[in-house]
């Protein structure tokens, strides 16, 4: 892997807890060090909010899929109008 | 979702949904509200599923129904401080306009790289291996699979760098 991406895993590694606990403190001197690195870990932390915002989003648009799937079916359809009506 | 988990959902969506619309009829909610909670609650279901975090006490009917009720009655204001099950983070960030802005930055990285979000969603969020991936998404192995995890990653931060930058 090219050094970029290196460090990349080496942010993930940060970011997932997987480093152990020399690893963090050097890592984190490295970020009072570096306004880059700090950025760089900065931007990927929100990085994973996005991929779980995506990731519940295809979800819930299975689910959608499900719910209306279930709709088709009579006696699921009707209970629910029964419920609401 | 495979085809028998999705089944499995199915199953327990028919089986569970129509006890919990009937509670949140009874307790003046619509059917709307009473869906949107029962998939946050499946959502939550699913997710500690896939960690291996999930801790059944009873039936999985019963700890859906349990859920969607707090997400219903916080959905409506009403139990601020009714506890989530463990382990599980909610993506949404309190502040409006931030949450505004990931929406958005969240869609301009859909249009231009929704394959490589696929990707990241596979490894971080289904917790597929990367041998998983390497089949999934057409790979040769698992090596050139990490490294495109990693240039994917690279770029959805690049644009996060990006719209930060244009913002100040």
């Amino acid at each position: 892997m090219r050094n970029e991406l290196q460090e990349t895993a080496l942010i993930d590694r940060y970011l997932l807890g997987r480093l152990d606990e020399e690893e963090t403190r050097a890592f984190e001197a490295d970020m009072i060090m570096s306004h880059s690195l700090a950025e760089k870990v900065d931007a990927q932390r929100i990085a994973h909010r996005l991929i779980l915002r995506f990731a519940r989003a295809c979800e819930r648009s299975r689910l959608e899929n499900i719910y209306r799937q279930l709709l088709n079916d009579n006696g699921f359809a009707r209970q629910l109008k029964e419920i609401f009506a | 979702m495979n085809k028998l988990q999705e089944d499995a959902i199915l199953s327990l969506y028919k089986d569970t949904f129509p006890d919990l619309a009937r509670m949140v009829r009874r307790m003046g909610g619509t059917l709307e509200e009473a869906k949107d909670s029962f998939h946050d609650a499946l959502l939550v279901y699913m997710e500690k599923e896939k960690t291996g975090t999930l801790q059944l006490h009873s039936t999985p009917k019963a700890y859906l129904l349990g859920i969607a009720r707090i997400m219903w009655l916080r959905s409506r204001g009403k139990a601020s401080l009714s506890p989530l099950p463990d382990g599980y983070h909610p993506a949404d960030v309190p502040d409006t306009d931030a949450e505004e802005q990931e929406q958005s930055l969240l869609k301009g990285i859909i249009l231009s790289g929704r394959k490589c979000l696929e990707l990241l969603k596979a490894f971080y969020y289904d917790h597929f291996s990367m041998d998983e991936i390497a089949g999934k998404f057409g790979y040769n192995g698992r090596r050139s699979a990490t490294v495109q995890k990693y240039k994917c990653l690279e770029k959805v931060r690049e644009n996060i760098k990006q719209a930060h930058t244009y913002a100040k």
